[in-house]
C-alpha cells in the first residue's frame, strides 16, 4: 500500500501542489511569528543582559502597586540623595552610581522631533563609567547644564557633530545643549531604536524634576565580596519604602516585562497565522473530496483485489501526512524568510529593531510541523472515510454517480454545530473568554460550511441568472455547473465565505469604533482645540503660554497617572477646575462638577459609582505612589465617557500628588468670534516640535486616521486568508476542468469557441465566489455586531454597519473570482479536442 | 445547407462533394517509431449520401474522419468541407464550421449531462446564438420519438434515447456533412437498427450527407457506399453494399 499512496502522490503532482500551497502560506506565517518573537526576546535579553551586567545591586524605591511595565519606573518614587552616601559608606562597596532618567527628545535642524517621543531616553552620565553600559566613544562626558551626549545613531543620521549645538525637548521648555560626546550603547548606535541622551547629573535632576533626588543606585560590590551579607547590610540602611535588589533580579523583572509584551504580539499574529491555517482547511478537505470522488474506480479496484477498508483509510490519510509534512518543510523555509519581512513590515509602523541573527529554535520546528501536518490530516479525515465506503463493483460500472445526500442529516448535524458554536460565540463576549469565542468561531463556521450546500443550488440559480442573461450560453452553461453539485459548489466557497466573514466583521467593527470614537470626542470635549504631545507628558508652560494669546478664553491642562481605590489599580485624570465647561462637557447625573474638583473631590462615572457602589459624600480609601495611602470624598458622579475615563480630579490635586507631573493634553476654548486662534498657537509651538495643536475636526480627522491605519495593518493580516480562499477555487476549477475533460471536449467539437469556454469557467468562478461572499457577509456583519456590543465597556458605543464597504467586498469577491478562474478558463480553452473527446 | 425541393431524385447527387480529402498523411512519432495513420489518402464524400468509412483498427479510418472534421490537422495534404479548405481556417473559424456546418454523433458521451435532452439539441444553434427552425425541431422530435423525454437529463435516458437525442442535435441545422464515429457502438441490436433507419432516412427523404465509420457489417449495410481503409489507405470501395457483400469484401482485404 506504500508504493500506491507514494504513487498516487506523485501521479497528480500538479493537483496536490496547489492544495500544499494553502499549507505552506499557514505554516510560513506560524514560523515567520515564532522566529520572529524569539529573535526579538534573545536581542532584548541580550540589551537588558548588557545593561546590567556589571551592577551587583540596584536601589529604588518599593513599587507602591504592582505594575511591572517596561519602563519599569510606574509606581515607584525617587529616593533622597543621602541614601547614596550611606550606602557609600557600606564596607565591601566598591562603587555607588546614581541614576536618574526621563524623556528627552532631540530636534533635527529643520524643526522636527527625531524619533517617538516613546523611545526618546534621557539619563544622566556616570564619568566614572564603571556600571553603566552606556560607553562614549568620542569627545568628553558632559560637565556643565548646557553639556548633552548624543547616541551614534542619531548623530550619523542627522550629521551632528561634537561642539555643535542642539535643542532638546522635555518636561521643561525646550532648551538648547552643546554637544560633547558621543554614546553607544555596548556595542549597539543606540539602545533598540531608542535614542539616547546623557546629562550630567545635576543637569539631569533638572530636567526630570528630582533635584535632590535619584531614581536609582546601580551599586558595584569589591571583587570577593559575600554578595548575601552586602546586601543586606544595604537593606538595613534603607528607609521602608525603599529597597535593595541583585543585578539579576533587576535584569528578570526587565527581561520579564518585555517578553511579556512580545507573548501578546507573537499571539496576536498567530492567530491570524491560524486563521490562514483554518482557511486552508477548508481547501485540503475540498481536494482531497473531490481527489477521492475521481480516483473512486481506482479505489474500487484495490478493494476488489483485496485492500481492506482500513488500509484504504490510511493510504488516504498517509498522503494527506505526506503532503502536510512536505508542505511544512517548505513553509519553515519561507517562515525564516518571512520573519525578515515581519521585521521590516513592524519598523514600517514605527517599532524599529536592531539588526541580530534570526533565533530558530528546535520548538519552531517541532509545532510548525505539528500544526501543518495536523491541519492536513484532520481535514482530510472526512474524505478518507468516504473512500473507505466506496463499494467493490464500483470499479467495474462504467458510470459511476455520486452517492446521494441525507438532506435532512446534513441539516440537522450542520443547525448543531453551527447553533452550538453560536452559543459558545456568544457566551465567549459576554465572560469575556477569548478561548471560548475561538472555539465558538470554529465551530459556527464549520457549521455554516455544512449548512451551505443545502442553500447553494438556489442561490446559484438566482447569482448565476445575470450571467446567463448577459453572456448566453457559455453564461448558462457555467451556472448549470455551480448548480449540478451543490456540496461541490459550496465545499469550494466555504473557505472565501469564512475570509469574508472575517473581513466583514473587521470593517463593522471599524465603523463602530469609528463611529463610537467621533460621538465620544463630541460628547466629551466642547473645546475648540486640542494641544497634544508625547505620552509621557510636555512641558507645563504650554498652558500659560498658549493662554496669553489674543483670543483664547479658557485653557485646560489634561493630566493622566495611576492610582488605587479600594484596591484596584485604575487609571486617574487631573484637570484644571476653572471654567471646564468651556473645555470639558462633564455629564452630571448626581453631585457638582469644577466646584467639587476644586475642593479637592472625587468624580467618578457611572459605571464605577454603581460597580462600586459609591454615591456623593462617599469616602473611598486610595493610594498614591507619591504620597501613600490616603482617602477621598466623592464630589460628583458623570455619565460614562471612555474619552473622559473613570476618575477624575483637579489638576491641583493631582500635581500635589505626582512625582513631576507633565500634562498629556491642553484643551484650548477660543473666544466667540475670535479669529486666527489656531494659527496663533501653531506659531507658538513651533518651539516645541514634540507638541502639536489641532481644532476638534483635525483631532477627528487625526484619529480616524490613526484608526485606519491599524485597521489596515489587520486587513493585511487577514489578506493572506481570503489570498488561501482564492487557492482553493483555483484548485477546484483546475480539477473540475480536468474533470469534464470529455465533456469540454464535446462543446468544442459541437462548436463551442475558446473565448465561450473561458467565458464559462469564468462564470463559475464568479457565481461560487459570491455564493461564499454572501454567506460571509451576513455572518460576518452579525459577528462584527456581536463583537461591537460587547465591547460597549471598552468605548464602543455605538454600532455602525459600513453598507457601502460591505457592497465593495461583494464586488471584490467577484473580481477576485475572476482573477482565481484565469489559469482553469486557459487550461480549459486549450484542451485540445481530440484528446478530450477520447478521454473518459 | 440543403433545401428539401432540391433533393428529390436520390439516383445522383449534385456536382460538389459534401467533403473531399486530397494526399492526406498523418504521422506521428519519429524515426524508427514513425506511425503513418493515413498514407495518402484521397477521398470523396458525396452530397446526399450516405457514406460507410471500414476497416480493421489501426487501419486509419477514425482518423480520416477526424481530419475531415477539422477535429485534427493532416500531416500533409488538402481537407474541404464543402468548398472551403479546412486547413487555411484558424481555431475560430474551424469552431464556427463545425458548429454550422457538421454535425457529431460520438459512440458514447454524446450529450452535455447538465442541459435537459431539448436544450442539448438546440446547443449548436444557442452557442451561435441563432433561433432553430421549431418546425424542423419538432419533426426530429417525433421522428426519433423522444417527444416524452424533451425535458430530461442525459443520466434519466436510456442509452438509445441519448443517442437519438445526440441525432436531432446533428440534424437541427442541416449541416454540409453528419459525422457518425460508431454510433451503435454501445447499443442493442433493436436501438441499432432504428439509429440507423432514421440516419438513412434523412438521408433519402431529407437529402443530408452523412459519413459513418463503422466495424459492423450490418451498419454498413444501411450505406450508399463503403469505403475501405487498411494501414491508412484506401484499398476498396463497395456500391450499394448489403451485410454479405460487405463481410466478403472484408474477408477478401483481410487476407
Amino acid at each position: 500500500m506504500r508504493k500506491v499512496t507514494v504513487n498516487g502522490l506523485l501521479a497528480r503532482k500538479l493537483r496536490l501542489a496547489l492544495t500544499a500551497l494553502a499549507i505552506v502560506l499557514g505554516v510560513t506565517f506560524v514560523t515567520g511569528t515564532l522566529v520572529l518573537t524569539d529573535t526579538l526576546n534573545r536581542t532584548f535579553d541580550n540589551l537588558v543582559g548588557t545593561a546590567y551586567q556589571h551592577i551587583s545591586f540596584e536601589v529604588r524605591g518599593k513599587a507602591v502597586f504592582g505594575s511591572n511595565t517596561v519602563s519599569g519606573t510606574a509606581g515607584r518614587r525617587p529616593i533622597p540623595a543621602s541614601i547614596a552616601t550611606a550606602v557609600r559608606g557600606v564596607p565591601g562597596v566598591a562603587y555607588v552610581d546614581p541614576q536618574v532618567q526621563g524623556y528627552a527628545q532631540f530636534v533635527a535642524r529643520d524643526g522636527d522631533a527625531i524619533g517617538s517621543a516613546a523611545s526618546a531616553l534621557g539619563f544622566s552620565f556616570d564619568p566614572n563609567r564603571q556600571l553603566s553600559a552606556v560607553r562614549l566613544v568620542q569627545g568628553s562626558p558632559p560637565t556643565t547644564g548646557q553639556d548633552v551626549l548624543m547616541d551614534k545613531g542619531t548623530a550619523t543620521k542627522y550629521h551632528f557633530t561634537i561642539g555643535e549645538r542642539v535643542r532638546v525637548v522635555s518636561g521643561r521648555s525646550p532648551q538648547m545643549f552643546t554637544i560633547t560626546g558621543i554614546v553607544t550603547f555596548g556595542s549597539a548606535d543606540n539602545l533598540a531604536g531608542a535614542t539616547l541622551a546623557g546629562f550630567a547629573l545635576p543637569t539631569a535632576q533638572d530636567l526630570f524634576n528630582t533635584r535632590g533626588q535619584y531614581d536609582t543606585l546601580n551599586v558595584l560590590a569589591k571583587p570577593g565580596a559575600d554578595n548575601i551579607s552586602l546586601q543586606r547590610a544595604i537593606a538595613k540602611l534603607l528607609p521602608p519604602d525603599v529597597q535593595v535588589v541583585s543585578g539579576q533580579t533587576a535584569a528578570n523583572e526587565l527581561t520579564s516585562a518585555i517578553s511579556n509584551a512580545l507573548s501578546f504580539l507573537s499571539t496576536a499574529l498567530l492567530v491570524f497565522a491560524l486563521i490562514s491555517l483554518f482557511v486552508g482547511a477548508f481547501t485540503i478537505f475540498n481536494t482531497f473530496s473531490i481527489t477521492v470522488g475521481q480516483r473512486t474506480r481506482e479505489l474500487a479496484l484495490l478493494r476488489v483485489v483485496g485492500a481492506s477498508r482500513r488500509q484504504i483509510f490510511r493510504s488516504v490519510l498517509a498522503e494527506a501526512a505526506l503532503l502536510g509534512l512536505a508542505a511544512s518543510l517548505i513553509g519553515l523555509g519561507l517562515g525564516v524568510l518571512a520573519a525578515l519581512g515581519l521585521k521590516a513590515l513592524l519598523g514600517a509602523f514605527g517599532i524599529t529593531l536592531p539588526s541580530a541573527p534570526l533565533v530558530f529554535e528546535a520548538r519552531t520546528v517541532v509545532l510548525a510541523l505539528a500544526v501543518g501536518v495536523g491541519v492536513t490530516v484532520v481535514s482530510a479525515i472526512g474524505p478518507a472515510r468516504r473512500a473507505v465506503r466506496i463499494a467493490p463493483v464500483a470499479a467495474l460500472v462504467d458510470h459511476h454517480e455520486e452517492e446521494p445526500e441525507s438532506v435532512r442529516r446534513r441539516a440537522t448535524a450542520g443547525s448543531v454545530v453551527a447553533v452550538g458554536g453560536i452559543v459558545a460565540l456568544v457566551a465567549g463576549l459576554a465572560a469575556p473568554a477569548i478561548a471560548l469565542v475561538g472555539i465558538g468561531a470554529v465551530a459556527m463556521f464549520i457549521g455554516a460550511g455544512m449548512l451551505a450546500p443545502i442553500v447553494a443550488r438556489p442561490m446559484s440559480s438566482v447569482l448565476g441568472r445575470p450571467l446567463a442573461a448577459i453572456l448566453g450560453t457559455p453564461g448558462r452553461l457555467g451556472r448549470e455547473n455551480s448548480m449540478r453539485s451543490p456540496r461541490r459548489t459550496a465545499q469550494t466557497a466555504a473557505a472565501l465565505m469564512v475570509g469574508m466573514a472575517l473581513v466583514s466583521a473587521l470593517g463593522v467593527l471599524g465603523a463602530s469604533l469609528s463611529a463610537s470614537a467621533k460621538s465620544n470626542l463630541d460628547s466629551a470635549v466642547t473645546a475648540d482645540y486640542l494641544i497634544t504631545g508625547p505620552n509621557s507628558g510636555f512641558s507645563t508652560s504650554v498652558a500659560p503660554a498658549v493662554a496669553r494669546i489674543p483670543g483664547v478664553a479658557v485653557v485646560t491642562n489634561v493630566y493622566k497617572g495611576q492610582f488605587e481605590l479600594g484596591g484596584t489599580l485604575s487609571g486617574i485624570d487631573g484637570v484644571t477646575p476653572a471654567h471646564l465647561s468651556q473645555t470639558v462637557h462633564l455629564a452630571l447625573t448626581a453631585g457638582r462638577g469644577a466646584p467639587a474638583l476644586a475642593a479637592g473631590e472625587l468624580l467618578i462615572d457611572t459605571t464605577t459609582a454603581s460597580a462600586k457602589h459609591l454615591s456623593v459624600g462617599s469616602v473611598a480609601p486610595v493610594t498614591f505612589a507619591q504620597t501613600g495611602a490616603s482617602k477621598i470624598t466623592i464630589g460628583g458622579i458623570f455619565k460614562t465617557n471612555p474619552l473622559i475615563g473613570s476618575y477624575v480630579v483637579g489638576a491641583p490635586f493631582f500635581i500635589s500628588h505626582f512625582h513631576n507631573p507633565l500634562p498629556i493634553a491642553v484643551l484650548v476654548s477660543a473666544q466667540p468670534g475670535a479669529s486666527h486662534v489656531g494659527s496663533a498657537i501653531n506659531n507658538y509651538l513651533n518651539v516645541y516640535p514634540n507638541v502639536g495643536v489641532k481644532s476638534r475636526a483635525q483631532f477627528e480627522q487625526s484619529q480616524q486616521h490613526t484608526l485606519n491605519q491599524e485597521l489596515g495593518l489587520v486587513y493585511v493580516l487577514l489578506a493572506l486568508a481570503i489570498v488561501v480562499a482564492l487557492i482553493g477555487i483555483v484548485n477546484t476549477l483546475m480539477l473540475s476542468v480536468f474533470e469534464r475533460t470529455h465533456e469540454l471536449g464535446l462543446l468544442r467539437a459541437v462548436g463551442m469557441r475558446r473565448g465561450q469556454v473561458r467565458a464559462m469557467i469564468r462564470s463559475e468562478a464568479v457565481i461560487i465566489a459570491l455564493f461564499g461572499a454572501v454567506i460571509g457577509v451576513i455572518i460576518g456583519t452579525a459577528l462584527g455586531v456581536a463583537f461591537a456590543a460587547s465591547l460597549k465597556s471598552q468605548g464602543i458605543t455605538e454600532i455602525a454597519i459600513p453598507f457601502a464597504s460591505l457592497i465593495g467586498f461583494l464586488i471584490l469577491s467577484a473580481v477576485l473570482g475572476l482573477a482565481a478562474a484565469s489559469w482553469p478558463a486557459r487550461r480549459a480553452a486549450k484542451l485540445d479536442v481530440l484528446a478530450a473527446i477520447a478521454a473518459d | 445547407m440543403i433545401e428539401d425541393d432540391e433533393m428529390s431524385q436520390t439516383e445522383q447527387g449534385p456536382a460538389s462533394p459534401a467533403a473531399h480529402g486530397v494526399e492526406l498523411t498523418k504521422t506521428y512519432g519519429t524515426g524508427d517509431a514513425v506511425v503513418r495513420a493515413l498514407d495518402g489518402v484521397t477521398v470523396e464524400f458525396e452530397r446526399g449520401r450516405f457514406t460507410a468509412v471500414m476497416g480493421p483498427s489501426g487501419s486509419g479510418k477514425s482518423t480520416l474522419m477526424h481530419c475531415m472534421a477539422g477535429l485534427d490537422v493532416p500531416t500533409s495534404g488538402r481537407t474541404f468541407v464543402g468548398d472551403h479548405e479546412i486547413g487555411l481556417l484558424d481555431d475560430s473559424e474551424l469552431t464556427d464550421m463545425r458548429r454550422d456546418q457538421i454535425g457529431f454523433v460520438f459512440q458514447s458521451f454524446n450529450l452535455v449531462p447538465t442541459l435537459t435532452a431539448a436544450e442539448n439539441i438546440t446547443l449548436p444553434a444557442d452557442l451561435a446564438g441563432v433561433e432553430v427552425d421549431q418546425a424542423w425541431f419538432d419533426y426530429l422530435v417525433q421522428a426519433l420519438g423522444i417527444a416524452d423525454r424533451l425535458s430530461h437529463r442525459p443520466t434519466e435516458m436510456s442509452g438509445g434515447q441519448q443517442q437519438r437525442v445526440a441525432c436531432a442535435r446533428a440534424l437541427i441545422r442541416r449541416p454540409e456533412l453528419i459525422f457518425a464515429d460508431e454510433p451503435t457502438g454501445n447499443l442493442d441490436s433493436s436501438s441499432s437498427a432504428e439509429l440507423l433507419e432514421f440516419l438513412r432516412s434523412s438521408v433519402t427523404e431529407h437529402g443530408q450527407s452523412i459519413v459513418m465509420v463503422t466495424h459492423d457489417p450490418r451498419g454498413a449495410a444501411y450505406a450508399d457506399r463503403v469505403v475501405f481503409l487498411a494501414d491508412g489507405k484506401v484499398v476498396g470501395e463497395l456500391l450499394s453494399p448489403t451485410a454479405a457483400s460487405v463481410l466478403a469484401q472484408m474477408m477478401k482485404l483481410g487476407s
